[in-house]
């Protein structure tokens, strides 16, 4: 093995994907959830919501890519959700319920590639090309399978208001930023609109849509 | 007669790899990948405290390179928690 040569020599997946030394770190760890589509038997969404498994570094996250069922192969009303470890990927949590979303609705289904663009969205959120290191806005990103349509959204953890020592206007340009740095990830045209709404305003909105609060 | 005793599956090297590798030090240590291997994009850690940003064609190149799964009992744990995951149950 490796610690035969005394080299202390620095041996990554790509050297050798089954006697490797070194793993690249992630900024932070992060958990994988899925949300089962309900069983028509009154389950509620606490059984419904299951936490996969956590990961903090880039070849933990392949050894699951690459071993669990695709986006595109699951059935309706089903989600992942990949979030930062100890944020539920739920409205009331505590971290998520002053926050809010962008979100890109795909309503051709059969023109797009889900599977590409929700690992795309993934891997800018794992590689933190989504904020920058102290904005600590981002929560998670999350994937829903419907019947009309593929909806990628990415949860954050204000709308955009003053905070401590950061003005009104600052909070909101922050939010745009991340916006714009999401609509990359996803390949979405200019005129293709990522819109954000609050938690709060979309649960007063029921089940439809609430108005979008911000668009880019 | 002879008697099977059912071992439990034993780890993978890649699996026992992904364990006891350490993390990388990314700010400090220079890594020589392989040719046809790219490093991560420095431009994206400059100014940054821990140096943990990476760039997609970077991440991509681990997908044809790791396909380990996570543990033994992997299998077991996605029937739990994603289930066949499948249309048309």
């Amino acid at each position: 093995t490796n610690s035969s040569d005394g080299s202390g020599e620095l041996k990554t997946v790509f050297h050798d994907p089954e006697n490797f030394n070194v793993k690249h770190p992630l900024m932070n760890t992060w958990t994988l959830w899925f949300t089962k589509p309900p069983s028509g038997k009154g389950d509620n969404w606490n059984e419904l919501l299951k936490e996969v498994i956590s990961f903090e570094s880039v070849e933990e996250f392949w050894g699951i890519y690459n071993n669990i069922t695709p986006t595109s192969e699951l059935a309706l009303k089903s989600d992942y959700h990949l979030f930062k470890k100890g944020v539920r990927p739920e409205w009331e949590d505590v971290q998520n319920k002053h926050g809010g979303k962008w979100a890109y609705q795909f309503k051709d289904k059969k023109a797009v590639n889900i599977d590409a663009l929700w690992l795309h969205v993934m891997l800018a959120a794992i590689g933190e090309n989504l904020e920058d290191e102290d904005d600590n806005e981002v929560m998670g990103v999350v994937v829903n399978v419907r019947r009309g349509f593929y909806r990628i959204g990415l949860w954050t953890r204000t709308v955009g208001k003053a905070q401590g020592k950061t003005s009104p206007e600052q909070g909101k340009e922050m939010l745009l930023k991340i916006g714009r740095r999401f609509k990359a990830a996803l390949q979405l045209k200019d005129n293709e609109q990522v819109e954000f709404s609050g938690h709060t305003d979309s649960a007063h909105a029921g089940s439809t849509r609430a108005k979008a609060k911000f668009v880019v | 007669e002879i008697s099977k005793s059912v071992e439990p599956p034993q780890p993978s090297a890649a699996m026992l790899s992904l364990k006891s590798a350490r993390f990388l030090e990314v700010r400090n240590e220079l890594v020589n990948y392989p040719d046809g291997f790219k490093s991560p994009n420095p431009a994206l850690n400059v100014g940054s405290k821990k140096g943990r940003q990476y760039d997609k064609e970077f991440l991509l190149q681990f997908q044809d390179v790791f396909k380990e799964k996570p543990s033994t009992d992997w299998d077991q744990k996605l029937r739990e928690t994603v289930g066949d995951g499948a249309d048309g149950r």
